[in-house]
């Protein structure tokens, strides 16, 4: 397709570039897709390697975890850090997550109505200027029937009903339940006798063997079932059994023949016209020569830090001279992620053998999940997801020591050996509220293997994550102790968040938004902005489910612009 | 010449890939207190200093020279401190000098307590890390936790049991990720 004008470009083919390049070819698009890495085979990323994807991820800087700047703020010059998203490989960070699939809750997307602009805010006794709340322009309805196809389409395991504070369903899960673990069976426990709503937390990791049935899309191939290795987290799955689009949306959309897929091309700007479209993209292609592709649509599919990057370096005529998309000035601010913490439990009676089951089975509250709970003079709003957690092999574990042991010698040594099959982590995913000044910019120095400039974060959690964090903390203390944990400790966030958002926020707005409810640039129409960086608020809950959603929303408003096609 | 200089870099009957015989011997030192042998073995017997050696001579040359500046440092404060050479100190002063460099009040080394914390993880990872990588010989690291390797799966989730299945490397696996 080189020289020719593709219908659309995508820009990333993680979990949501997977999803648009499937829909878009199968709607008769003709569709170039870039992705800044490999396509690996199973046995390439499969490899259950401690040392080289827990211990040294800087090692795998350029081929999958690019660097970035982070700094908690604008007067420090901040320090390179790896993270491990996005993974940058054909399927993206699917390959490496745990699967946890949840959606989002009817109200995370009304959070400035009910609880700003309510009094609700008031009432709990939390002051949020500084803070830049507003409602998303769709809602839990609207996304409801997306929901859905990311669940039958990629083979969500999960019980319909058990959690009350989901929103409703029109479907059940398409796959039963996960099998039980010791930390599942201790935290279900616990919290029920706490007076709490434990629920299995649904997975995007197969229970059974999986293939979509009708009215599904039957095209995506059988995976096996889970064998529960233990091997989830920041790992790839042997058995393909997690959820991915390199093995569900890609191959269907390579099927197609309407796809031009290029792998190890890195994208370094979009291009645009008189007229203020855009009109396709440069990449650098493998051998590092620059190149161009025309297209008719361009679609930024790449995550918070591409997205941003790419639009503030695309200046292209004066009329963008602040960057593409951005005459709101809010390209890259409202950055926002999750706080991981995580409490700590020594079980002296139990044999938990956390290294066993899959990443994403995990028993879970939402009693102190967004507004489910009365905030009344608790000093903050909003809340997080409180779950089981404790997966990991020796080398993931080694560092976690009670404060009141010493991290080496003969004492650690007889912790180590007596604790390492009896302990697990309640996990907690507190949300953050958007603020102007927590964002991603250029750094004005620090430059890439391309040449091209470092994304800088500048983050630092305020007054309303950190009354939040306190209080969950002393949540998951209470079920630790009360799931027979002889010794527990907290774990406070690190400075940076994790399950990054923001930057490219959608609103109904376009003075205080960058895309409307389809993802769609409210200054050009052809260029649209796919993933968890057009997030205005979050939930607890990582975002997989409710970008893939907007993925399949966002393809089914481009396949019906005819006329842009023609 | 080259036979030579093959032959000083001979520790435990294997070959150094980017330690000499003193920093090795040095580093076992440190590394019999860090994960000490008590009536199980400790990280000695699972062979974390070729661990680091492989690392130095493989994806961090850069850190060869930290580890010798540190390791000069060290054996500096043992000699003020106690008279002796690290090597030649009871366990109870060694610890006392590990501890001092975990500390930070090793003045003469920049960021002492960083240096430390690097040898705590290259160590530990050398006992609990993958044998491929050098270390956890015999797969005593993981024996000492009870964690029965890279399984392909498990059939039960062994809730409140012990797993009594014998340790296995992924190596050692007879099926191969692609198949299922």
């Amino acid at each position: 397709m080189n020289g020719k004008i593709a219908d659309v470009c995508i820009v990333g083919v993680g979990a949501v570039g997977g999803i648009l390049a499937k829909q878009l070819t199968s709607a008769g698009l003709k569709v170039v897709a870039f992705e800044r890495g490999p396509a690996l085979k199973t046995a390439e990323y499969a490899q259950r390697d401690s040392i080289s994807y827990i211990a040294r991820p800087e090692q795998l800087e350029g081929v999958r975890h690019e660097p970035r700047i982070f700094r908690t703020s604008a007067r420090q010059p901040g320090n390179l850090r790896y993270g491990t998203s996005p993974f940058n490989v054909l399927g993206g960070s699917m390959l490496l997550w745990t699967g946890q699939a949840s959606r989002f809750m009817p109200g995370d997307f009304k959070v400035y109505s009910n609880e700003v602009a309510s009094g609700l805010a008031d009432r709990a006794g939390i002051d949020l200027r500084g803070y830049d709340v507003v409602d998303w322009p769709v809602g839990y309805d609207d996304l409801e029937p997306y929901y859905e196809r990311f669940e039958w389409e990629f083979g969500v395991a999960g019980v319909a009903g058990m959690n009350p504070f989901a929103g409703p369903r029109q479907k059940p899960y398409p796959l039963p339940p996960l099998k039980m673990t010791a930390r599942m069976q201790l935290f279900g426990e616990a919290a029920k006798r706490l007076g709490y709503h434990p629920f299995i937390g649904p997975a995007a990791v197969t229970s059974e063997p999986y293939r979509p049935p009708p009215p599904y899309d039957t095209r995506i191939p059988e995976r096996p079932a889970c064998v529960y290795c233990g091997h989830c987290n920041h790992y790839g799955c042997h058995v393909n059994a997690k959820a991915s689009t390199l093995h569900t949306a890609i191959p269907v959309a390579l099927q197609t023949g309407s796809l031009d897929l290029r792998t190890n091309c890195k994208v370094a700007n979009i291009t645009t016209d008189d007229r203020g479209l855009v009109t396709g993209v440069k990449y650098f292609d493998p051998s590092g020569a620059l190149q161009e592709q025309r297209a008719r649509v361009v679609i930024l599919s790449a995550f918070v830090f591409e997205h941003v990057r790419l639009l503030l370096l695309s200046k292209g005529s004066k009329r963008f001279k602040n960057g593409l998309a951005n005459s709101s000035g809010l390209v890259g601010k409202c950055f926002f992620g999750h706080g991981d913490m995580r409490v700590y439990g020594l079980f002296d009676n139990f044999i938990v053998n956390g290294f066993i089951g899959s990443g994403a089975a995990a028993m879970r509250i939402d009693d102190f999940n967004g507004n489910n709970f009365d905030h009344t003079a608790l000093g903050f709003i909003r809340g997080g997801t409180v779950g089981c957690s404790g997966d990991g092999t020796p080398v993931s574990r080694m560092d976690i020591v009670p404060p009141d042991v010493r991290s080496w010698g003969k004492a650690y040594k007889e912790y180590f050996m007596r604790y390492y099959t009896r302990t697990f982590d309640v996990h907690m995913a507190p949300e953050t509220l958007p603020r102007r000044d927590n964002c991603v910019d250029l750094d004005p120095r620090r430059r890439d293997r391309w040449g091209l400039p470092l994304p800088r974060v500048t983050f630092a959690f305020r007054e309303n994550e950190k009354r939040m964090h306190l209080f969950l903390a002393d949540i998951g203390e209470r079920i630790l102790r009360e799931a027979g944990a002889s010794k527990v400790w907290t774990e406070l966030p690190r400075p940076a968040p994790t399950r990054q958002c923001g930057g490219t926020r959608m609103g109904a707005d376009p003075k205080n938004s960058v895309v409307n409810g389809y993802c769609q640039s409210h200054d050009i129409p052809n260029l649209f902005i796919v993933g968890s960086s057009v997030f205005p608020t979050m939930s607890g809950y990582p975002a997989t489910a409710t970008i893939s959603a907007l993925a399949y929303r966002t393809a089914e408003y481009i396949e019906r612009q005819r006329d842009w096609f023609h | 010449m080259k036979a030579k200089s093959q032959s000083l870099r001979e520790y435990r009957g294997e070959r150094l890939q980017a330690l000499t015989v003193r920093q090795a011997r040095f580093i076992d030192a440190i590394a019999a207190r860090i994960l000490p042998t008590t009536d199980t073995p400790g990280a000695v017997e699972a062979g974390a200093v070729f661990y680091i050696d492989r690392a130095l001579a493989g994806p961090y040359p850069h850190l060869l020279s930290r580890y010798a500046r540190g390791l000069r440092a060290l054996d500096a404060l043992a000699k003020t401190q106690f008279g002796a050479a690290f090597e030649k100190l009871n366990g109870v002063q060694k610890d006392a000098a590990l501890s001092d460099l975990e500390s930070g009040r090793i003045t003469e080394l920049h960021h002492g307590e960083g240096f430390f914390e690097l040898l705590r993880t290259h160590v530990l990872e050398g006992v609990f890390g993958e044998p491929s990588y050098g270390g956890n010989r015999d797969m005593i690291g993981w024996k000492l936790v009870g964690f029965p390797g890279q399984q392909w799966g498990y059939s039960e989730t062994y809730i409140n049991k012990v797993v009594d299945l014998p340790p296995v490397t992924w190596e050692g696996l007879t099926k191969k990720p692609g198949q299922s």
